[in-house]
């Protein structure tokens, strides 16, 4: 067991305190901590003997321990003293308030997808929230499910498809936590038309971090569930969550391909104010190959597409996009390395698209499947960054030109993901500091910028530089992130300011007065 | 293009490679059991990055199933199955005598060589149903040109599970009176890859996909079949196979065990101590009538269960009142048979 640790040297609001989650995070960012002192250990012994006279299992041994050792991005690293796997509503509110008694910091873990270390406990107690992933109920009149919020989206997906139904938007990503992705945002292709899945949530049940247990919605407990959506998990964890669902419908995809950002962003803007598809999104092999997607769940929406929208667009083909390829690298031969990573990328990445066990009949059949494989084949690895910016329409083209530059500054193949989020103007308090940039009217707009490691190993200092790069992007624009926790917490004011910060850090101390559940996450 | 699951023979992935995806605890049945990654692929790969030793894993390990769904679904392509089977060699052993006994039983029993050239390997379970066993011969035809091996390997097949070190004096006496096949057909899908490299010369089909590629049998599949795929011979070819049941469900309409990502979802949670007929020393149950009711979840449309394992029809029999039969049981005679 990890022993107690001495007190360490009071730190004073407002000074700079060591920096345990990343020493090297801070080139370049004069970094406000909120919650300067580190939790010390103080208090373990008499916090586990309350957990086990309640009869919750506390893991610590050091094999339990290593397994929350680091989260998907694999470069923050950090061991909880004890790790406990969420039974129950009730379990999780013994767990805070002898948290809140002991004062000993808690971090809630759903499916481990952060990557700034924002699941990664460094000391206290880690809350393994897939211990809680049961459906509880389907309404297929309704339309609605109720489920425990430590459930991946897709095994919500393979119950729910047993019945014929389907959720509205979740990440694409196979083992995102419904609970904490409703507490982050979650993006979908379909987002554009539906907004992102903490937009899908019609009530929840949470612990508060003192314990109570609480069911809330737009009507009940309305100013706990605005905290809670899109609230980083500050403000109660989630427990069980009703979401709408829907029919389920294959896919009709479209492919049209650019060789310039801003052509294809103006063309995927263009398709979302006019709500001419039901998909819509832009991935890219660095900046020469960009590709917008499309897609359709009926054919009346298809062939409306094909009358007046398609047209319109000015990407190719496939054979029209290779001619063009040719005719750019013909012109500048020099860049003939960079028409081979191309070309290999394509022959890697379209057949894993076009598998035909989940194609039929032009139809694409389970989408997440097909791109969450595909992401992580492709594109995941044991370190991963992945900044963003979140901007509004109006801003996004210049904000993902000036992130492209950063990447071709510092990496030689990269990928960035493109998408819009339909807002929805009643959930306006639900958006303050979140991933939605406080001036975005009607849509939001998202980019990521993913370096290609290519089995290359880049120093955390490279790495971190370049997420800053592309972060100080957001400040000047005055954007936002959907990652702003754990290691880019620097940014949290310098993006929002003072005040909106401010507000929310006393609401917190109300709902948390000893500062206790995912406290390395945002303050 | 790589396919989803070819593996590189010559840069086989192991546990260092784990990036933490999740993507086999999706598919996994121990995990979805407990919901605890202490009892999953992803936990083990990521306690042992952490320094735990195989004895700190060995109870959680014993219990996987080795149906090896996790083997197609991870994106690193790291042989997880084969982790966990080199865990398993490496834990102590102290309760396989029995099974070393049996195997040097089978190696006392003299050997007969076939002059067919296709051989089956039974396995226990049809073995102990000798009608059925001798439909199976008929349905394959040519009595003449089949031979039904009197050593289908179940003991190797346990050591194998066990992590027990194969004699090479038992694998002499499986092996060599099958060098004149071309073709083996095997029940126990654990053993395929294995007969694989031991037969390099010879095909090597499952049982499953054998009965199913018959006209006769593909011919009484019907759009109301919930048709249940054996895991371990599925995930084993995966990337083959998965082409040769989505043919099958274009041409029949037939329904398959099959999860979203096309993996077969075992109907039965037996582990290793189960499968020696011992008790687990953390004291786990496997709940079989868990994963046959996850299995029949939802699949209101339904009139009958068409399984190519006896141990899958045994626990389908047990949650529902759906008729069940095994795949070579779609035939019920000669003349159906040679349609």
């Amino acid at each position: 067991m990890i022993p107690e640790t001495h007190e360490p040297a009071p730190v004073q609001p407002g000074m700079i305190g060591p920096c345990h989650v990343g020493p090297d995070a801070l080139i370049g960012i004069k970094r406000q901590q909120t919650n300067p002192s580190r939790w010390n250990g103080q208090g373990w012994q008499g916090f586990a003997k309350a957990l086990r006279d309640s009869d919750i299992d506390l893991r610590e041994n050091r094999y339990s321990l290593g397994l929350f050792a680091t989260d998907a991005g694999g470069t923050a690293y950090g061991l909880p003293h004890g790790v406990v796997v969420a039974r129950s509503a009730g379990q999780i509110s013994s767990l805070l308030k002898a948290a809140q008694q002991y004062r000993v910091p808690v971090t809630v873990r759903g499916g481990g997808l952060t990557t700034e270390g924002e699941s990664v406990a460094f000391g206290g107690v880690l809350l393994d929230m897939a211990g809680m992933s049961r459906v509880l109920h389907i309404d297929t009149d309704a339309l609605t499910v109720r489920t425990e919020g430590g459930i991946f989206w897709h095994s919500l997906a393979e119950e729910l498809r047993r019945l014929g139904m389907d959720y509205l938007s979740a990440p694409l990503n196979l083992t995102s936590s419904v609970g904490g992705t409703l507490g982050v945002g979650g993006i979908d292709v379909n987002s554009p038309r539906l907004g992102c899945s903490a937009d899908q949530a019609l009530s929840v049940q949470v612990v508060t971090p003192t314990g109570e247990i609480v069911e809330c919605s737009d009507k009940q407990n309305a100013g706990l569930f605005q905290r809670v959506i899109l609230g980083y998990g500050q403000f109660g964890v989630i427990t069980e969550a009703t979401l709408k669902i829907r029919p389920y419908t294959p896919l009709r995809m479209h492919y049209f391909y650019y060789d310039t950002l801003r052509t294809a962003i103006e063309d995927m803007q263009l398709l979302n104010r006019n709500d001419a598809s039901d998909y819509s999104g832009i991935l890219t092999i660095m900046d020469c190959a960009v590709n917008l997607l499309v897609a359709f769940d009926s054919d009346e929406r298809e062939a409306a597409f094909r009358a007046n929208w398609q047209p319109r667009l000015r990407g190719y083909g496939e054979p029209g996009f290779a001619l063009c390829m040719l005719r750019r690298y013909a012109l500048r031969p020099w860049k003939l390395p960079e028409a081979w990573y191309l070309y290999r990328r394509k022959r890697e990445l379209f057949p894993e698209f076009r598998r035909p066990e989940y194609l039929r009949d032009g139809l694409m059949y389970d989408r997440t499947v097909v791109f969450s494989r595909a992401v992580w084949k492709f594109w995941g690895s044991k370190q991963m960054v992945i900044p963003d910016i979140a901007t509004s329409a109006e801003k996004f083209v210049e904000a993902v030109e000036q992130g492209n530059a950063v990447c071709r500054k510092y990496f030689p193949h990269y990928t960035l993901y493109c998408v819009g989020i339909k807002l929805r103007p009643e959930h306006k308090s639900h958006y303050e500091m979140s991933c939605i940039p406080p001036d975005a009217e009607g849509w939001a707009y998202g980019c990521e910028f993913e370096p290609m490691m290519d089995d290359r190993v880049y120093s955390r200092d490279h790495l971190q530089s370049f997420k800053n790069a592309i972060y100080d992007i957001g400040v000047d624009m005055g954007g936002s992130y959907y990652r702003f926790g754990g290691m880019m917490k620097g940014y949290i004011r310098r993006v929002f300011g003072d005040e909106v910060v401010d507000r929310h850090l006393a609401m917190k101390r109300e709902a948390d007065p000893s500062m206790i559940l995912n406290r390395e996450v945002i303050f | 293009m790589a396919n989803y699951i070819k593996r590189k023979q010559d840069a086989q992935k192991e546990h260092p490679d784990c990036s933490g995806c999740g993507l086999c605890l999706l598919v996994c049945p121990l995990w979805r059991r407990n919901r605890d990654l202490q009892h999953s692929p992803q936990g083990w790969a990521k306690a042992l990055q952490h320094g735990a030793t195989p004895t700190e894993l060995a109870d959680t390990v014993q219990d996987c199933t080795l149906c090896r769904a996790c083997d197609p679904v991870c994106p690193e392509q790291i042989d997880v199955s084969g982790m966990i089977l080199k865990l398993r060699k490496r834990m102590t052993q102290p309760r396989t005598a029995v099974l070393q006994e049996r195997m040097s039983a089978q190696m006392r029993r003299p050997a007969r060589t076939y002059r067919e050239k296709t051989a089956l390997l039974a396995g226990e379970a049809l073995r102990a149903q000798p009608e059925l066993l001798s439909h199976i011969e008929v349905l394959l035809g040519k009595k003449s040109a089949l031979a039904v091996a009197e050593d289908d390997g179940a003991d190797i097949s346990l050591a194998i599970e066990a992590g027990l070190e194969i004699p090479s004096e038992r694998l002499a006496v499986l092996i060599e009176p099958l060098w004149r096949a071309d073709k083996v057909i095997a029940a126990d899908g654990l053993l395929l890859p294995y007969l694989a490299q031991w037969l390099p010369n010879a095909k090597i089909f499952s049982l499953g996909e054998t009965l199913s590629s018959l006209k006769s049998v593909r011919l009484n599949l019907r759009a109301t079949d919930l048709y249940v795929i054996e895991p371990r011979a599925y995930h084993a070819d995966y990337v083959r196979l998965v082409k040769h049941y989505e043919r099958l469900r274009k041409e029949c309409g037939c329904e398959f065990n099959l999860d979203l990502q096309r993996i077969a979802i075992p109907a039965t949670s037996s582990g290793l101590p189960q499968r020696l007929g011992l008790e687990a020393n953390d004291g786990y149950v496997p709940d079989d009538d868990m994963q046959a009711r996850w299995v029949l979840h939802g699949r209101n449309n339904i009139t009958r269960i068409v399984v190519e394992s006896l141990e899958d029809r045994a626990a389908f029999q047990k949650v529902s009142d759906i008729p069940v039969v095994h795949l070579a049981e779609l035939v019920s005679s000669l003349e159906e048979a040679g349609a």
